[in-house]
């Protein structure tokens, strides 16, 4: 590559603010023809922002997008397309009730004839679009409707179609992150070949052998910030780690406990097998502890919960709640155990948003505030003015609907849901999740309250402050497996990240 | 999506303090008031006691077929089979009163069958995850071909010495008001206290507006989504007997026909989202006696009876329309 002329894409000073959020600042990227640039950082970090500007989705509020040295406006998804870059999302975006070739050629399909009857050209769509399949390794004939193939398969499919609109850039987000291993061994290598063959490639990842593999040159996000740029032989496991992680989190929560009580744990798991998991899986966390489950997303956590909750199914395995053992079969079985669980989407699966916070506060512990099916209005009213003041739930009245809370609030009132039932082990899903930071305070200072009246906590989260600031203990989980246990001083961002990622052990300082 | 509204955004404060339920069936109710008076005064026939009995009995035999449908609705679901399944008891009770069967064992066998008939949809529903649409569509047709099959496509009609008890229950009086309707008294008090009082009547508003989030609260959902749909058809049995004793026969190819549509209106009439979650009991039964005054009017009022539908039609669009600006006003939606 000359040193004259301009990188094929150059972003710089990238900034973008949502809502009481720096997302990104100061962003400088660079990546030419015949290059591969990784993007790292924990979630959260801003590279799903970055990449929403990379694809025209939104526009930065500062910096410029420079393409062959030109600057450029991205006012849309088309703008970006049309400057040759093609993003390769985590979700794939084919229509799978069609065919790999329509799907490859969807909105563009050659056509024959006068252009105003506008007949499509089968033979010559099939015909490019086989030439495509073979370009990215997809041995299959491309009159298959897509729904008839794999993840993985899907992806090549996108891949192809990114290269038949002509793009320059592809851009990949965590692509091997629902693969099998073979097929994401397939993928790298077919990465590999775009690279020598001169296309430029953006790669998003959370699995740092691939970076190490792969990247010519790695960008390091982290909160918004670009912090650091690392190229050739300085790409190590170690270096990524520390550059990802480092800072100054105390302010935010409170004083551990001095450990848990030994004696009978509230919750104890032994061998738990489900429908979703590679299973068995064996922990136990005493009353009055906060385990932090962590590990990146798809690890297994929350498949865990609606496991242990009932929502899923088991498959064998023993679950004791203070020592009894249980079978839980239903949420209603867990709740009669006394195990809560406050899940990850408080919209869809916590709350039930068009109804009052009397409702919602009370709709679990409703036999409680009952006498033989009858409902206790005046119980049911004290209850909820109680957890309100305890929870500090900002609102005009008990009646108001969940709606029309503000995020903080909304999580606070399917937290009070579950403490109103005193439950002996709480388990919470990203309890802080799209919570501003006053709001996450408090319901650390809550969660600690619980732990104190002697709870059992298990927190899953994917906030590595989180885990690092309020877990008594970590287990860190990787494939459906708890891969390692993390106490006292080697709770830290670093060891976690290792366990997470599956890096060798020791590569961590 | 515009979900977020705050109440500084209201134009009218006093409809704040009101349900969006109780506002509709406010209006719901000022309407039948007005549709009465307005019949009454073009046709002072329409207050003979022959024609108020007739109006009445009739309300109450359809308010209970439209409550089970509105606890189905409020529950998240729906129930199409309604109409076919007063046909298909109809021709079954006039049968087996005629084989010489007692009038209280036929009584108690229906309302059985229709229960197990309900908790079969709920089953399908919940156990196999189909669509409540699609399951009880499906038993539209069934058991309208059913009960066609039976009687070879005949009418059917008494010849039982039971007859004369069986008609009294279902036109008789007591007290000055029509025998069905203090049944459908017996039905509306102790389903009201289910509904507002008591633990289950919660669960199946809070199913009815998101089924997930209620699985996740530790309520039985597959139990009460079946529990709800073994009432429905339980209640449009008692409908069924109370409109086989009144006609004393059943013609399998048109009795109960679009009683179902009748049921869904009254039910939207009083209240209830067809999304569920939301509905009043005593607004059904308002929704009801509109639909009754309705089929009333159009002949008190000189119109020829087949406009009973478009009329009834245009009443609930009116009514879906008066509710959204109303909502709109009170949420400071832009429509």
């Amino acid at each position: 590559m000359s040193q004259t002329s301009p990188p094929l894409l150059r972003l710089q000073a990238i900034a973008k603010n949502f809502p009481g959020v720096k997302a990104l600042q100061r962003v400088h990227l660079e990546v030419n023809r015949g290059e591969i640039v990784a993007i790292v950082g924990e979630n959260g970090a801003g590279k799903s922002t970055l990449l929403k500007v990379l694809g025209g989705i939104h526009a930065a509020d500062e910096g410029d997008i420079f393409i062959d040295g030109e600057r450029q406006r991205f006012d849309g998804v088309r703008d970006s397309m049309q400057c040759g870059i093609a993003l390769i999302h985590q979700e794939l975006n084919l229509a799978d009730n069609i065919s790999i070739g329509e799907n490859i050629f969807l909105g563009r399909y050659p056509s024959r004839g006068p252009r105003w009857l506008s007949l499509t050209d089968k033979a010559s769509l099939y015909q490019r679009a086989a030439e495509l399949l073979q370009m990215v390794g997809l041995r299959v004939e491309p009159h298959t409707l897509v729904a008839r193939l794999s993840v993985g398969q899907q992806q090549l499919v996108e891949i192809a179609k990114a290269l038949s609109a002509k793009a320059r850039i592809l851009v990949f987000d965590e692509p091997t992150s629902s693969l099998t291993l073979t097929e994401a061994e397939r993928l790298l290598a077919l990465v590999e070949r775009l690279r020598e063959q001169g296309t430029a490639i953006l790669y998003v990842t959370h699995r740092l052998a691939e970076v190490t593999r792969l990247a010519d040159r790695v960008i390091v996000l982290r909160d918004g910030e670009h912090v650091g740029t690392l190229r050739g032989e300085e790409i190590t496991e170690p270096r990524l780690i520390s550059l990802m992680v480092g800072r100054d989190l105390e302010a935010l929560f409170h004083q551990k406990s001095e450990h848990a009580k030994p004696g009978v744990p509230a919750l104890d798991v032994h061998d738990l097998q489900h429908d979703n998991a590679a299973g068995p899986i064996s922990f136990s966390i005493q009353p009055g502890e906060i385990v932090g489950f962590a590990g990146i997303v798809g690890a297994g956590r929350s498949e865990l919960a609606k496991a242990l909750f009932g929502v899923d199914r088991q498959r064998g395995g023993e679950i004791r709640v203070h020592g009894e053992v249980t079978q839980i079969r239903t949420p209603r079985d867990a709740i009669r155990a006394r195990i809560a669980l406050v899940p990850e989407d408080r919209k869809l699966l916590g709350l039930i948003l068009p109804m009052a916070i009397r409702i919602n506060i009370s709709l679990a512990s409703l036999p409680q505030a009952s006498w033989l099916g009858w409902l206790n209005r005046r119980d049911e009213r004290r209850l909820t003015r109680e957890l309100m003041e305890r929870l500090a739930i900002r609102a005009k009245h008990s009646e108001q609907r969940v709606l029309e809370l503000s995020g903080g609030n909304q999580q606070k009132v399917a937290l009070a849901k579950w403490l109103a039932l005193a439950p002996s082990v709480l388990i919470l899903d990203e309890p802080t999740r799209g919570v501003d930071v006053g709001a996450k305070q408090e319901i650390y200072r809550l969660m600690r309250q619980a732990a104190e009246r002697g709870m059992g906590i298990m927190m899953i989260s994917s906030e590595m402050e989180e885990i690092v600031g309020v877990a008594d203990r970590v287990l860190v989980m990787r494939e459906g497996r708890i891969v390692g246990e993390l106490l006292d001083e080697a709770i830290n961002e670093q060891n976690v990240l290792r366990l997470a990622v599956g890096a060798a052990q020791g590569t961590a300082a | 999506m515009n979900l977020e509204s705050t109440t500084s955004e209201l134009k009218h404060k006093w409809l704040a303090h009101l349900s969006d339920v109780s506002v509709q069936v406010g209006v719901m109710f000022a309407l039948l008031v007005g549709l009465v008076l307005l019949t009454g005064w073009w046709d002072p026939n329409f207050f003979t006691p022959y024609s108020r009995h007739s109006v009445l009995r009739d309300t109450a035999v359809w308010s209970l077929f439209a409550l089970g449908q509105a606890v189905v609705i409020i529950g998240g679901g729906i129930d199409l089979s309604v109409g076919s399944l007063i046909a298909f008891f109809g021709v079954l009770t006039i049968l087996m009163l005629n084989s010489g069967l007692p009038f209280p064992l036929v009584v108690l066998l229906i309302l059985l069958l229709a229960a197990a008939i309900g908790a079969i949809h709920g089953s399908l529903i919940c156990g196999l995850h189909l669509q409540p649409f699609l399951v009880t569509l499906c038993s539209l047709l069934i058991f309208r071909g059913l009960a066609r099959v039976i009687t070879h496509d005949k009418t059917v009609s008494f010849n039982s010495s039971q007859q004369e008890l069986f008609r009294e229950l279902a036109t008789g009086s007591w007290g000055g008001l029509p025998i069905p309707v203090l049944i459908l008294a017996g039905v509306l008090v102790p389903l009201g206290l289910l509904m507002h009082g008591t633990v289950p009547g919660r669960y199946i508003y809070a199913m009815g507006y998101n089924l997930e989030a209620a699985r996740f609260s530790g309520v039985q959902v597959n139990l009460l989504r079946t529990f709800c749909y073994a009432l429905c058809s339980v209640l449009t049995a008692m409908a069924a007997l109370l409109e086989t004793g009144d006609v004393g026969s059943v013609s399998p190819s048109s009795a109960g026909l679009a009683y179902e549509m009748y049921g869904i209106t009254g039910a939207v009439l009083g209240g209830c989202a067809l999304r569920g979650g939301q509905g009043s009991l005593i607004g059904v039964v308002i929704g009801m006696t509109i639909l009754r005054v309705i089929k009333s009017a159009v002949v008190f009022l000189n119109f020829d009876t087949y406009w009973t539908f478009t009329v009834t039609g245009l009443v609930l669009l009116a009514a879906v329309i008066i509710d959204s600006v109303v909502r709109g006003r009170r949420t400071g939606y832009r429509h």
